[in-house]
């Protein structure tokens, strides 16, 4: 039976998604694109937090009352994973800093006053989370967590699993730019991958080989604010409150998506000669690309 | 670009053994019908050693060989089910033990039946499976034709997935019917024409403990029913009913480093004849490259003696039985296992020594003097339609 190829495009997790396999048999490609497509919706519905009924608002609804809010399995897995990143980027990386976006009005072209920074700081902090494998308690009213920095990553790892268990042992999965390879992988057929430029949304700044595992890509791609002569970017700071002065984009190649995603997130939140320190010494395949749109980096462009 | 990277730094460490507790990489897999046709072909060779002179009343003392061809076919048929053929076809010859005697010097000794057996054997087995999200079930039929022997067999199974996947039931039932008829001639036979039926019941369950370990249980009942007596000895006499049940159990732990998996299985068989026994299996699984893989094996085996089992039989109990299958002994069987993928092919060669004796055994009993020991040699060639 010869394989044919499948290459399915669809809009999930605000943005635009594509599954590319090989696939012998029709009707299972069906079943296996309405599955993939399935497990990335529900990770949407459980953990946006634009939706009122995901468990990410139930959790913010109930910060600051007495009640924990029970969690299961992946999502204590999740949150265990945001506080390793928040162990390993020495407190950088933060699942309440979301809150700071309230102060800060990109679109406004004006800086925002640093009292209101000053206000928004008090509910901002990991470290303050009462979690455990069971539940999660916000302990403060006003508090916020946003689990964006790793949901899409780890969709894009589930999608994967969900095609290999539909007996698909080669394919691509890329959920607008965070890619995982299913199945083992080859060397020998590798996927040829674009990586977003960090100024333009809809071009690729080079093209490299993914044999296995995943590929994830932080970025600052709106344009930043300048005031003064002095560029303010997205990335902020959870302990100020305030821009990093770091790296354009940031993308990494790991065994798992959801590892170049948390990767790239650190060294998107680090100054930029820390970030590129810390991205030699990981020993990931990895590309940066500075404020001047200088590309660094141990990844072989094609 | 090399994805799989020298997993050192600490972050990396960290970030990597957090990621992997989430369910999406616990490897739960549903189940689904093969993606391609296989098909194999096998060629095995048994060869029992020659009975030791010291053990036979002189006569031959050359015993069993088996030639053995197979054929393989597995293939995907529409959406969730797969159907199995295979065929095996056997060349027997040589001779076996007919009865067991007082020596002048006291011990025990062999009378083999003669350089009189020859037969072919043909067995048929077609087994249809249908997959489900959470797991499958088959159907089994199988049909063995010999001069002297048929029989017809049916098995049903199935194995259900829990909700995380992890954990996985399984049960099989199955029934056979056979017809023994003895070839007249070289000795006189226990019966000219009987009967025996077999009714079987498994459980089990297993479950992925990690990234990297496996462990199962099961535990099985057997009925056999009708004319159990071998028909070819002189000296047997057996109960017309057997009852019997095994507890078994396995665990396979992956290790990164070396890229081998070590797997062990005990199983305790035990039945209203007073046999009882042990196995227990060992083998290591190397992975060479991506394409080759070594499995040395080792396995002990250790019965005890059947109530009316006795080297020289008193023919004036009710039962009586002198073959040396239902004396107490012990047994080591070691071999290695290769498998080679070249493109769409795999190649496999196994071999396997097998030797027993008494004083291996944990049980006490007589010493047989038929006690076997063994070669088994095995090529196999499979090929994958994809």
């Amino acid at each position: 039976m010869a394989a044919l190829h499948f290459d399915h495009r669809f809009r999930a997790m605000g943005g635009p998604c594509r599954l590319r396999f090989d696939c012998s048999d029709d009707a299972r490609a069906a079943r296996a694109i309405a599955a993939c497509e399935a497990e990335v919706g529900r990770l949407e519905q459980k953990y946006s937090r634009y939706l009122p009924d995901s468990l990410t608002s139930r959790i913010n609804r109930a910060a600051g009352t007495r009640t924990p809010v029970a969690v299961d399995e992946e999502t204590a897995g999740l949150l265990g994973f945001a506080d390793t990143l928040w162990q390993q980027s020495g407190g950088l990386f933060d699942l309440t800093a979301g809150i700071l976006r309230r102060a800060w009005d990109f679109k406004s072209r004006r800086l925002p006053a640093p009292e209101a920074i000053e206000a928004l700081l008090p509910l901002i902090g990991w470290d303050r989370v009462e979690w455990d494998t069971g539940a999660v308690h916000l302990p403060r009213p006003g508090m916020e967590i946003d689990f964006g920095g790793c949901v899409k990553e780890y969709a894009t790892d589930s999608a994967a699993a969900v095609l290999a268990r539909h007996g698909i042992d080669r394919g691509l999965v890329d959920l607008a730019g965070d890619m995982a390879v299913v199945g083992a992988g080859s060397v020998a057929q590798p996927w040829s991958v674009g990586i977003r430029h960090p100024r333009d949304k809809d071009r690729a700044i080079a093209h490299t080989s993914l044999a296995a595992g995943g590929l994830a890509s932080s970025g600052d791609y709106e344009r930043c604010l300048v005031v003064d002569g002095r560029r303010y970017g997205h990335i902020l700071n959870p302990v100020t409150g305030w821009p990093v002065q770091g790296l354009a984009a940031v993308s990494i190649i790991a065994g798992q998506c959801l590892v170049a995603g948390g990767s790239a997130t650190i060294a998107m939140l680090k100054p930029e000669a820390e970030a590129l320190a810390w991205l030699r010494e990981l020993g990931l395949p990895w590309l940066a690309v500075d404020a001047s749109l200088q590309s660094h980096g141990s990844i072989s462009l094609d | 670009m090399a994805a799989r990277p020298a997993e050192k730094h600490p972050a990396l460490l960290a970030l990597t053994s957090s990621a992997l507790l989430l369910p999406a990489y616990q490897g739960v897999q549903a189940d689904a019908p093969p993606q391609y046709t296989e098909l194999g072909m096998r060629y095995s060779k048994y060869e029992e050693d020659d009975t030791r002179g010291s053990k036979t009343f002189g006569g031959s003392s050359q015993r069993y060989d088996i030639d053995a061809a197979q054929f393989h076919l597995l293939a995907p048929v529409a959406d969730s089910w797969s159907v199995a053929v295979d065929v095996q076809w056997e060349d027997m010859s040589g001779a076996s033990p007919w009865f067991v005697g007082q020596s002048l010097d006291g011990g025990p000794k062999v009378v083999m039946s003669g350089a009189s057996i020859e037969d072919t054997r043909t067995e048929v087995s077609v087994t249809t499976r249908y997959f489900y999200d959470r797991g499958n079930a088959g159907v089994n039929y199988v049909r063995s034709d010999e001069d002297d022997y048929d029989s017809n067999a049916l098995a049903l199974d199935g194995a259900f997935n829990s909700a995380d996947g992890l954990t996985t039931y399984s049960g099989a039932v199955s029934y056979s019917s056979d017809n023994i008829e003895p070839t007249q001639g070289s000795v006189p036979t226990n019966t000219r024409k009987a009967d025996k039926d077999t009714s079987s019941a498994w459980v089990g369950v297993s479950r992925i403990i990690s990234k990297n370990a496996i462990v199962r249980f099961g535990l099985s009942y057997t009925y056999r029913d009708g004319f159990l007596t071998d028909p070819y000895k002189l000296h047997d006499k057996r109960p017309g009913e057997r009852n019997e049940w095994t507890a078994s159990t396995g665990y396979r732990q992956y290790f990164s480093w070396p890229d081998g998996a070590l797997q062990a299985d005990y199983r305790y068989f035990d039945d209203d004849w007073g046999v009882a026994s042990h196995t227990l299996n060992l083998s290591w699984h190397q992975n060479l490259g991506e394409s080759t893989q070594l499995i040395p094996f080792l396995r002990y085996y250790t019965q005890g003696e059947a109530d009316f089992f006795a080297n020289v039989a008193d023919l004036d109990t009710r039962y009586y039985a002198d073959d040396y299958r239902l004396s107490a002994f012990g047994a080591i069987s070691a071999g290695l296992r290769l498998r080679h993928e070249i493109g769409n092919w795999a190649i496999t060669a196994v071999g396997e020594r097998y030797e027993s004796d008494e004083s291996w055994g944990l049980y006490n009993g007589d010493e047989s003097p038929a006690l076997l020991n063994y070669w088994r040699y095995s090529f196999g060639l499979d090929y994958i339609f994809k």
